[in-house]
């Protein structure tokens, strides 16, 4: 009896069961075939999904912002993963299909914030609305700026990339961080490819903004902070 | 150099920057990016934001993380009866 057939019969067979003698063997064997099948799902499991874990987490700190609320999110994303895996197609993008689940298990844990946010029409916003950074330094000060934005510690970074609302936020992440290709973005957000081209535009122009304001804050004009190592030159 | 003038050049960072350009757009903003310097220095900033930004958001898991993970899986396989 082959493996494949003995963990398709159902365990409370009475034939299997009850029979003492030559059933008896076929009850262990169907048994242990079972318990086979449980281990090589979780051993493939394993090796395949679990790998993926350190970026899905850092995806799920951009999510949640917070490293317990991300640990929180990662491990029922697994979870999920894991009862669905039969539907896993191997071979295709198991990446994207593993931030597709932690995406939709975001907006259910989060659902009501999530639902706000949305309903903010954010993607309707014109350009005007969101500031301009463009013109915020003259050419000959964009060297120092760059060095200051350079500069900048990570936890600075990360607030300003926390200040911008969430959609925006995350396909600058999965764009800029993870390097993912507009269609997988869109893919895993669930939006057609113009609505990530225009989010990315815009999380990065607030972005800029924001980042150029902080670089502003630390002293990247040289002719005061002389006294500063580091910022600006 | 073709069509591509300032504005249109600034509009596509993004693409190029991300690898999201046809062949032709590539040369043709590669040609405009080489004798302008107003649009290189945009290009700069985005560039240096997206350095940044990948720089802040090294973050590594907890090791207690993967043992959670793997923990809450065995639950749930023992859970499920065949």
């Amino acid at each position: 009896m082959s493996p494949f057939v003995a963990s398709r019969l159902p365990s409370g067979n009475p034939f299997a069961r009850s029979s003492r003698s030559g059933a008896g063997l076929n009850s262990k064997q169907m048994k242990s075939a079972d318990e086979q099948a449980k281990q090589t799902q979780i051993a493939e499991f394993e090796q395949q999904a679990l790998p993926l874990m350190p970026q899905l987490y850092g995806a799920a700190l951009r999510w949640t912002r917070n490293p317990s609320d991300a640990e929180d999110l990662v491990q029922e994303a697994f979870a999920k993963a894991f009862v669905a895996w039969a539907q896993y197609q191997q071979g295709t993008n198991l990446k994207a299909w593993l931030y597709r689940i932690m995406t939709n298990t975001h907006i259910n844990m989060y659902n009501k914030r999530a639902k706000d946010q949305a309903k903010g029409g954010l993607d309707e916003l014109e350009d005007w609305q969101l500031g301009s950074a463009e013109s915020v330094t003259s050419l000959s000060s964009r060297s120092a700026e760059l060095e200051a934005i350079d500069n900048l510690p990570s936890d600075t970074i990360k607030n300003a990339l926390h200040e911008i609302p969430e959609e925006f936020r995350m396909v600058v992440y999965y764009a800029v961080v993870d390097g993912l290709p507009y269609a997988e973005i869109a893919e895993i957000m669930g939006t057609p490819v113009g609505t990530v081209m225009s989010r990315l535009h815009r999380g990065k122009k607030l972005l800029k903004k924001l980042l150029s304001e902080y670089a502003q804050q630390e002293g990247y004009d040289v002719s005061e902070t002389e006294e500063k190592q580091g910022s600006g030159a | 150099m073709a069509e591509f003038d300032c504005e249109e050049t600034k509009r596509h960072v993004h693409e190029y920057l991300h690898n999201e350009l046809s062949e032709q757009e590539l040369t043709d903003i590669t040609a405009h990016l080489a004798n302008c310097d107003s649009c290189e220095g945009d290009y700069d900033v985005e560039n240096t934001i997206n350095n940044a930004v990948s720089r802040a958001c090294a973050d590594v898991p907890p090791q207690e993380l993967t043992d959670a993970i793997m923990g809450r899986i065995r639950d749930i396989q023992n859970g499920v009866s065949h």
